[in-house]
């Protein structure tokens, strides 16, 4: 009986078919991204760290008297501000090496939260709502990139971030309230409703946006309720008008 | 404000003109700025949808590619002509389609849409590395694969390494076919050192070696598709086995067997079609 012979190999190395040069210099791309990787964390952990301090300043909005508010809230908070504001510096320095958008998920969470912690606190001090512009200025970081390949805000970074200081300000209505401001609702009931007005221009995809941008009406409605129950009792200041 | 009508979503309804915007419209003073988040946002999303639609048509091409492919009956020699013919227009309709999105992926939007054209890619990168393998047989490299692309597009290494594992999958079918057909073994002809099982035997343990914690793009799929690397490569290997131990006993028609071990269950994980 005939079998075919046995098909002969040699030790797998030796292929001519498969060059290993294809994998070390794979290993290599792949190390390569790991250390920019590890570059970006050290900076963005920085950040996250120091987003945490001013995060914890800003939560005391919710048990400080609004005539206090300057002194125990806000120049702490701007304090905090500015110290993120240099971690930026450093992180778009070394970010702006790299494609933009094969690294940005690594700060997003954080850039995201440090643009609601600064939109928050200018309302806080101002009740104006701080442009995409401003932030870019404030951070002095670039906006809205749209051909250079650098280190920059995106207005979904922006808009993100809104919605998380919708939420914040509509978490602020009741808790002004029991702290005796009975003023305080209504401007926030105004800012959040011309804000959700503005939302509802938007072409929203099934995507994180959507979702986060669906969640201010229930913001409207909280803040809403609040304004509701202050009006029924006659409570609201007389020399305020609602929005 | 009491007397306020509602939706059911608590949202004002402003009753005497439901047809024109909502007051707080007019009056918002963020339309404008909204209005330039949404031109750009629309913009965005545009561009996103014709990467999507691209990437979807390039697979259903490669994979009619790699179908036509394992009609191919040799190793190492150009592709028969019948089969020529019928891959060679898929080839230009994929450059054809890629070419149409190259303006969408330049300058800072070379990654921004990695996810949405990813698929595509590794598809093509599939179908380009078997036919050269097919080919040449030989396993085309990182630049020569960047090069199928066309000018504009940059290769990812991830696309390509996870191309590569894909390929893994059709080179077990050619062989095992090939088996059945011609009673050996794909590329052991001619005193060749080396055939197909050793070379996915080595591509298989190159593939074992890499380190790829530090890839956040490969690590996600590394290790399902390593598994089914593995299985790909045992079935060959089995079907090697049982053609050299059952010869020449096998009747016409007959198919290695193998599944020799009590087959694991990755080996049904295999991409089929």
């Amino acid at each position: 009986m005939t079998t075919p012979a046995p098909i002969t190999t040699t030790t797998a190395s030796s292929s001519p078919h498969v060059d290993p040069a294809i994998f070390s210099s794979l290993q290599t791309k792949i190390d390569e991204e790991q250390a920019i990787r590890d570059e970006l964390r050290t900076h963005v952990d920085v950040l996250s760290k120091q987003g945490r301090l001013t995060q914890s300043i800003l939560s005391r909005i919710h048990n400080t008297p609004t005539d206090q508010l300057e002194a125990n809230v806000l120049t702490p908070c701007y304090d905090a501000l500015s110290e993120q504001t240099k971690t930026v510096k450093e992180l778009a320095e070394s970010a702006s090496k790299y494609p933009f958008y094969k690294w940005n998920s690594i700060w997003q969470r954080d850039i995201q939260t440090l643009i609601s912690s600064m939109q928050l606190c200018d309302w806080l001090k101002s009740g104006n709502l701080l442009t995409l512009e401003e932030v870019g200025q404030r951070l002095n970081v670039p906006v809205n990139l749209k051909s250079e390949d650098a280190f920059h805000i995106t207005v979904e970074d922006y808009l993100l971030a809104l919605t998380s200081t919708i939420e914040e300000l509509a978490r602020l209505a009741p808790n002004a309230v029991t702290l005796g401001d009975y003023a305080r609702p209504l401007q926030i009931s105004k800012f959040i409703k011309d804000v959700h007005a503005g939302f509802q221009l938007l072409n929203l995809k099934n995507d994180i946006l959507r979702r986060r941008a669906d969640g201010v009406k229930y913001s409207v409605k909280k803040v809403e309720d609040v304004v509701y129950d202050l009006s029924l009792r006659g409570l609201i200041p007389k020399n305020n008008e609602t929005g | 404000m009491a007397g306020t009508k509602r939706s059911h979503d608590g949202m004002e309804v402003n009753r005497p003109s439901s047809k024109s915007e909502p007051t707080s419209e007019q009056t918002s003073p963020f339309i404008p700025v909204f209005e330039f988040f949404r031109s750009e946002l629309d913009e965005h999303h545009d561009r996103r949808e014709r990467i999507i639609k691209v990437s979807r048509d390039v697979t259903a091409q490669s994979k009619k590619i790699i179908f036509a492919l394992q009609r191919v009956r040799e190793l190492g020699r150009p592709i028969q002509a019948s089969i020529s013919k019928q891959i060679t227009p898929m080839h230009s309709t994929i450059q054809d389609l890629l070419q149409t999105i190259v303006p969408d992926l330049q300058g800072i939007n070379a990654y921004r849409y990695r996810n949405n054209i990813t698929g595509g890619i590794q598809e093509f990168m599939e179908a380009v590395i078997f036919q050269h393998y097919l080919t040449t047989q030989r396993v085309m490299t990182f630049e020569e694969a960047a090069a199928q692309l066309p000018e504009g597009l940059t290769l990812t290494y991830e696309d390509y390494v996870l191309g590569l594992f894909d390929t893994t999958g059709e080179l077990m079918r050619f062989a095992i076919t090939y088996m059945a057909t011609n009673g050996r073994l794909p590329g052991s002809e001619m005193g060749s050192k080396s055939n197909i099982l050793t070379d996915m035997q080595l591509l298989r343990s190159e593939l074992e070696a890499l380190d790829v914690g530090g890839s956040y793009g490969l690590s996600k799929d590394f290790w399902q598709k390593l598994r089914t690397t593995r299985a790909s490569i045992e079935k060959v290997e089995n079907g090697v086995y049982s053609m050299i131990v059952r010869g020449k006993e096998r009747p016409k028609g007959w198919r290695p067997d193998v599944s020799l071990t009590d087959g694991p269950r990755e080996a049904d994980q295999v991409e089929s079609y």
